[in-house]
């Protein structure tokens, strides 16, 4: 079978995944018309349960897109295999430029730096947002320094979608040296933008803490979040032609080495600040963890050490459980939904003490959640599932021994 | 002169495709002790020729254990019961203090099982193999491929294999001197 006897039909999604689009689409409006009947009643609870939603899906997206990058960078047959779901992913970025807008109807809410500095009783804060509002977390900064983000990863997006596009067309030029020539220099751009991102649109909650990992942090996170994500696609896919034909154990397995390796690294990210903070143990500082220790808080945390970490890194220590689509799903699973947590116990303890999931965190995730699974499968429907012209097909087309 | 009783009969291959076409078959056969050889890795080789398990995995993994109890417990031994000093009020048996050493001790003892384990199972260095009799043989770091059945095997029987070694359309057969 090579590219040239293929037919384009059969590189196409299967029906199945219009179906989940349709579904999807119908759970996304019935939970975002509660989400916004909320929204009236509750505004304070229906903004942090949206920032939590935005982030946890920005991160498949975002994710996805640095996966994209580094596997321009690399080559190889897993990536080829699943090169057009994380692009599909990548292509929510316009969907995520637009939900990004009500966060903006609620800056005062979510952020005390962008309340009005007279309201803040506490005299300490006070004198210090003073300064930092009049730097750099003002109204204004932030709202510009978002539209950058946003138009940068949009931008990066839309020149790997517009060239992969125009390589599957027969005869076309090969793209891999511009592929790489973006990639490298958007793997940098990315790495920057993201962590100021954090810092600006969740860090900043708390402006008297900082922590100088945090945004690799969030960045580590967004990489096993669409590794994850895009382990669930291909189990889902691989029930159909043409991906039960691809999907070579090999392929499965390196896809769990990646998880694998982003489970350790967001250990290690999340061990060191805490190493540092516990060891300097300084009251700006350390407030952060007593926060999210006490109170019902510290419950949260063991829950991610434990399955965000301990328990998928023993998992995924096993090398026949790597190769297993079938066993390796429910894993990817548990870890999107550990991701969630991990931004749940980043968030809301600022805004209570106590242990409070509210019905917003719930509602406006799946909200969100289920319009940006109807965008993506859109989107996956939109381009044949494999680039057949990649350099690298073949290693998905032809048996491994040739 | 007493004739060298043989190590094996070895059949040599021109294609990869051909190698694991031809282990699959012997393996299905019914012949236990055989082995590949060929100029590069090959994907589904390993399987072909009926190897399931090595214990380089299993090894590593009893090293990192021994290595991170090390690590934990000699700083645990130090901090809290040999020399124990107050370091800014922390109690003595402070575990977060202890992770670094411990996950650096874990890695390096791994790691020197992991080397030392697959020297210990391959048995290299060897510095005599059998193989190497067969003059031929030099190709296999080059552009041929090679399937030996060894003499060992309960199923070898030296025209039975050579008539089976034929029946795959190899390019040459040899005999393996021991």
């Amino acid at each position: 079978m090579s590219a040239t006897h293929m037919n384009p039909a059969d590189l196409m999604a299967p029906p199945v995944t219009k179906t989940i689009q349709q579904r999807s689409l119908m759970i996304g409006l019935v939970f975002a018309v509660i989400a916004v009947a909320g929204a009236f009643v509750r505004p304070d609870e229906f903004f942090r349960g949206y920032l939590l939603a935005y982030m946890d899906w920005l991160g498949v997206t975002l994710g996805s897109m640095a996966i994209l990058m580094i596997r321009h960078l690399t080559g190889g047959g897993w990536g080829v295999v699943i090169r057009r779901v994380l692009g599909a992913a990548m292509r929510c970025l316009p969907l995520m430029a637009f939900l990004f807008v009500p966060i903006l109807f609620g800056l005062p809410r979510l952020y005390v730096w962008a309340r009005p500095l007279d309201s803040i009783t506490d005299k300490h804060l006070q004198s210090h947002l003073q300064e930092i509002t009049k730097s750099y977390l003002s109204v204004h900064g932030f709202v510009i320094r978002a539209a950058i983000y946003l138009a940068i990863w949009n931008l990066l997006s839309f020149l790997l979608t517009k060239w992969s596009r125009e390589q599957d067309q027969p005869g076309a030029r090969d793209n891999s040296p511009r592929f790489k020539a973006v990639s490298g220099p958007g793997l940098i751009l990315y790495a920057f933008t993201v962590s100021f991102a954090a810092i600006d649109w969740v860090m900043s909650i708390d402006p008297s803490w900082i922590s100088t990992i945090y945004g690799l942090l969030i960045l580590i996170g967004q990489l096993l979040s669409a590794m994850c994500f895009a382990v669930v696609v291909e189990r889902i896919l691989a029930r159909y032609k043409p991906m039960s034909v691809w999907l070579r154990p090999s392929f499965v397995h390196d896809h769990g080495k990646w998880m694998l390796t982003f489970v350790m690294v967001w250990a290690y990210f999340s061990f060191s600040q805490w190493l540092i903070i516990w060891a300097g143990n300084l009251p700006e500082e350390i407030t952060w963890y007593i926060r999210r220790l006490h109170g019902g808080w510290g419950g949260v945390g063991l829950l991610l050490a434990l399955f965000h970490f301990a328990v998928p890194f023993i998992m995924l220590l096993s090398r026949s459980f790597k190769r297993d689509i079938g066993r390796l799903v429910w894993l990817a699973v548990g870890l999107l939904v550990m991701r969630w947590v991990d931004l749940l116990w980043i968030i809301e303890p600022n805004y209570s003490q106590t242990l409070s999931v509210t019905w917003a965190d719930f509602v406006v995730s799946i909200a969100v959640g289920g319009i940006w699974l109807w965008f993506f499968f859109r989107n996956l429907n939109s381009l044949p599932l494999l680039s057949i012209y990649d350099p690298d097909a073949h290693e998905v087309l032809e048996p491994a021994h040739e | 002169m007493k004739p060298t009783p043989l190590y094996g009969m070895m059949a040599e291959f021109d294609t990869p495709t051909d190698l694991v076409a031809a282990a699959e078959r012997a393996h299905h056969a019914g012949y236990q002790k055989i082995d590949a050889y060929s100029p590069f890795p090959i994907e589904g080789l390993a399987e072909a020729i009926g190897f399931q398990k090595n214990r380089v995995p299993l090894v590593t993994l009893i090293g990192g254990i021994v290595g991170g109890l090390t690590g934990y417990l000699m700083q645990y031994w130090i901090s809290a019961s040999s020399y124990p000093v107050n370091v800014g009020g922390k109690p003595y048996h402070s575990w977060p203090a202890f992770i670094p050493v411990t996950f650096e001790l874990t890695i390096l003892f791994a790691g020197i099982s992991a080397v030392l384990g697959m020297l210990a199972l391959n048995g290299l260095p060897m510095p005599y193999h059998p193989v190497f009799n067969v003059p031929r043989f030099a190709f296999a770091s080059k552009d041929r491929f090679f399937l030996i059945v060894f003499s060992s095997d309960p199923q070898y029987n030296s025209k039975a294999t050579r008539d089976f070694l034929e029946r795959l359309n190899p390019r040459s057969i040899s005999e393996v001197p021991s």
